[in-house]
């Protein structure tokens, strides 16, 4: 990832013209087609979160699903509030049969869309920028992010599914009613539904493509090399950890907000280890270092997923497995490590100078 | 006019005084060499005085203010620059990028959020001219061969502009003409910077000492020019007699 | 009294089990710095092997349990050379791949073998209990303690008292100059995760008869046994028994106060704050480095 690479924006360029333009024909304009894509967009909106801050700064957050679960809970509150116009006091159905007394303090915010909308944003960033302060001013790194993210997400996993009186429980909140934005009751099978989770998604990407070339992604790549020599140089490290950890949590809950749209529930399991394991290796197939590519390797695993589970029901899982561990084994950087490296060739071939003069001295 | 005011400074580890009642005044562009036999104590002063590690009891006073409890990079924001007796550039980034990173003038995180490029002009040119890896700017620092790495390092320490810099043996490894090129830069930087020096090399530190201290045992032994200090018997008897 | 009692021996019976996970866990962890996020799974190999000897060859626990030990510390084996040794300068790397292979061993167990749970029987020389006044033991449980200790003697003897313990220890602080005297780090590695993953597998047989053996029971355990490692603190036999003991007797007291979600929200809590606060485990061994 260099700064002054143009590589990266033309490849950006590329890929935002192939889901607006190309995937819809491709697709024949089908609905059904279309909402499928639009669910793969949503998690391409995910992986990139992730790689946002693992492939940057080196933080890997394992609890990556949990901000995309709150996110996707936030919206689906408000729709399921939507849905419960009719029943007594407003209440979603599931609350009347574990006699809930009356609509709980913090689910009636969620009655008003644009405090959902930030809410969707919000509440992921304070989430994670909560669990970040308390990492990152103890200096943790390394592989007890990983593990303190994970141990997090499975507790905020357990209490969604305990407190069936507010959650749903392991049911989730089903039985939404669609997004009613202004002027348009939102159609999850239609063509300007797609063009919105797309039109997401570009934004998302560029701006964490404006971050990761602002000096903030130099110093986050500078944190990954050696934390404790850039103190030296005056940068509060753990400010900026915690700025990418809360950034990339908005962007998971963003797309946790479309996946519930696309998908019409939000669920438990869109907090659990298996699903946050499926992010990470989206990120590791597609590159982490890379945000776009990231969310390529998150569509590409998940139309492979879409086509291939139906033939090896059983031995999906199987082979997804085996594929990341090879990916982390012998590519470490994904598919963008050999896009790169391909491209080096490409670009030396014609001249056979050395790529660096190195001097002896 | 002392920048830097160290009173009394003591650090603990175990049942070991590192550091032991410390008491060191450095002037407003001086250039300050410590001296002393191999667990003297230097590095752990220099650590004091950076914040790598916390004094038991003492006071670090710098440009008037106590920092002595200061995290790190509020005392690298108060302008103490410290090079590390590794040399630790950041191999994974470029040259130029390097630099940018030293450059840390804004180390916040707003200003680093409005900066895009760092272009090749003023104090970042004069940097990289003078230690010569103005051709280099593109490569990636752990590409570079180990004398380049420690000019890249000098030159960071001259994009950071602190006013205390503080230098562990910046001279090892190098060679003659590095050494005497390196001794060239300190010079140069007197006056604007202060700094603070742990060497060995006795050639150097005649070079560019004005003042030196000799600690021993985690304390000040003898203090004053280099002429001083080479006719004091007490320093002959811990240091320059072996 | 007679519940508490009772429930203290739950407690230490559970402890005896989470112990055996725990030290492979711990010296894996210890010696080459890896989180083997497989070694749940490596348990429920243990346990799968136990049922598969017992309905094929009709070998009771105690018999299967060397030809368990030696199996799982065979997979243990072919893990580290195939994978784990590859990525040990890229340590955030070994907990995606370990975590991967976790996930493969889950899926080839659940597709050949199938995701029901599964019948293993107690030995019948320990069937029945053992009464002290109102406490009742089971034998079998007895036995699975007793045996934890031993296991634990028998680590501490291979790690102090044997030519490849000091080996181990001396890669353990300083791979390098170990090496220029000689010593192959990389066979001492891969021996050392081979032991920790037959303890596992052990761990796994000795289960079976205690807890529905499914493709997934490792998960769980090995979260209770990470949270032993890191109360243990690196490095340290005693330590990594002391927390056993500890979180045995905790999750005993913990589901009799409370339900079972809370239990593992506390457990989950204690490891995060653990690692935020005392990275080094509550009996940190002190080495200068």
């Amino acid at each position: 990832m260099n700064r002054t690479n143009h590589y990266d924006f033309l490849g950006y360029v590329a890929f935002a013209i192939i889901i607006l333009l190309g995937v819809p024909f491709l697709l024949g304009f089908d609905g059904f087609e279309l909402n499928t894509f639009a669910r793969y967009l949503a998690l391409a909106m995910v992986a990139m979160a992730l790689a946002l801050s693992w492939g940057t700064a080196g933080l890997l957050n394992l609890g990556q699903a949990a901000t995309f679960g709150i996110g996707s809970y936030v919206m689906a509150m408000h729709l399921k509030l939507a849905a419960s116009t009719g029943n007594p006091g407003g209440m979603p159905d599931f609350m009347g049969w574990t006699n809930v007394e009356a609509l709980p303090w913090f689910w009636q915010p969620f009655q008003s869309l644009s405090v959902t909308l930030l809410a969707g944003l919000l509440l992921p960033a304070a989430v994670a920028g909560l669990m970040a302060i308390f990492m990152f001013r103890g200096r943790i790194t390394g592989v007890f992010v990983a593990i303190i993210t994970l141990a997090f997400m499975v507790a905020l996993q357990l209490v969604f599914i305990e407190e069936q009186r507010f959650t749903g429980g392991q049911n989730g909140l089903t039985g939404l009613a669609p997004l009613e934005l202004p002027g348009w009751t939102v159609d999850t099978y239609s063509l300007p539904f797609y063009y919105l989770v797309a039109g997401c998604l570009i934004v998302a990407l560029l701006v964490g493509m404006l971050v990761v070339r602002s000096k903030v992604g130099l110093v986050l790549r500078a944190i990954r090399e050696d934390a404790a020599r850039l103190r030296y140089l005056g940068y509060d490290v753990a400010a900026y950890e915690t700025f990418v950890f809360c950034l990339s949590a908005a962007i998971a809950g963003w797309a946790g907000m479309l996946y519930t749209l696309v998908l019409e529930f939000a669920s438990p399991t869109y907090m659990s280890v298996s699903f946050s394991l499926a992010i990470v290796i989206w990120c590791a197939v597609g590159g982490r270092e890379s945000l776009v590519w990231a969310s390529v390797g998150a569509i590409l695993v998940n139309l492979a997923e879409g086509r291939l589970s139906d033939m090896f029901v059983e031995g999906w899982l199987l082979i997804l497995g085996l594929l990341f561990i090879f990916f982390v084994i012998f590519l470490p950087r994904g598919l963008y490590g050999l896009a790169v490296a391909a491209m080096d060739r490409l670009r030396r071939s014609p001249r056979t100078e050395p790529p660096v003069p190195v001097k002896e001295g | 006019m002392t920048v830097l005011d160290i009173q009394n400074l003591t650090v603990q580890f175990g049942g070991l005084k590192a550091v032991n009642g410390l008491n060191l005044q450095v002037q407003q562009g001086e250039l300050r060499c410590l001296l002393g036999p191999n667990g003297a104590g230097k590095s752990t002063t220099l650590d004091l005085i950076c914040g790598k590690t916390r004094a038991t009891s003492g006071r670090i006073l710098f440009d008037g203010a106590d920092i002595t409890n200061l995290a790190e990079y509020r005392r690298a924001r108060h302008g103490i620059g410290r090079k590390f007796q590794v040399p630790s550039v950041f191999k994974e980034l470029t040259v130029i990028e390097n630099i940018e990173i030293a450059r840390s003038r804004r180390p916040g995180l707003l200003a680093a959020l409005t900066t895009f490029r760092t272009p090749l002009r003023g104090r970042v040119k004069e940097v990289l001219d003078r230690v010569a890896l103005t051709d280099h700017i593109d490569s990636k620092a752990g590409n570079l061969s180990h004398g380049q790495t420690q000019w890249l390092e000098i030159a960071m320490l001259l994009a950071q502009d602190s006013k205390l810099i503080l230098m562990d043996e910046p001279t090892a490894g190098m060679t003659i003409q590095e050494t005497l090129k390196t001794a060239e830069i300190f010079n140069s930087l007197r006056g604007e910077h202060t700094i603070i020096v742990v060497e060995h090399d006795m050639q150097f530190v005649r070079q560019v000492a004005q003042r030196v201290t000799v600690m021993n045992q985690g304390s000040v032994l003898a203090e004053g020019t280099i002429a001083e200090i080479e006719a004091d018997a007490r320093v002959k008897a811990v240091y320059l007699g072996h | 009294m007679d519940a508490i009692l009772n429930q203290a021996f739950a407690g230490l019976s559970m402890a005896s089990i989470l112990l055996i996970v725990a030290l492979g866990l711990a010296i894996i962890y210890g010696s080459m710095g890896v989180i083997n996020l497989a070694h749940g799974e490596f348990v429920m190999l243990g346990a799968y092997a136990a049922w598969a000897m017992q309905s094929f060859l009709g070998f009771s626990i105690l018999v299967s349990l060397p030809f368990i030990f030696v199996a799982i510390a065979v997979v243990g084996w072919v893990v580290e050379r195939g994978v784990v040794h590859r990525l040990y300068r890229r340590p955030l790397d070994t907990i995606l791949a370990t975590w991967g292979i976790g996930i493969v061993l889950q899926q080839l167990v659940r597709m050949f073998i199938g995701p029901e749970s599964l019948f293993v029987a107690t030995p019948t020389i320990l069937e029945g209990n053992t009464v002290i006044g109102a406490v009742v033991m089971s034998n079998y449980r007895l036995f699975v303690i007793a045996f934890a200790v031993a296991v634990l003697a028998a680590t501490w003897g291979l790690m102090t008292r044997t030519e490849f313990g000091t080996r181990l220890r001396a890669v353990i602080q300083n791979r390098e100059i170990s090496e220029c005297y000689g010593i192959r780090a990389e066979k001492v590695y891969a021996t050392t995760f081979a032991y920790g993953a037959g303890l596992a597998g052990v761990a796994g047989a000795l289960l079976t008869p205690l807890v529905s053996t499914t493709p997934s029971m490792g998960t769980y355990l090995v979260v209770d046994a990470f949270l032993v490692v890191i109360i243990g603190g690196v490095g340290s036999l005693i330590g990594t028994a002391v927390a056993a003991g500890a979180v045995g007797e905790a999750t005993a007291l913990f589901s009799m106060l409370m339900n079972d979600t809370l239990g593992r929200i506390a457990v989950l809590l204690a490891i995060i704050l653990l690692i935020r606060f005392r990275p080094n485990g509550l009996f940190p061994q002190t080495i200068r480095r």
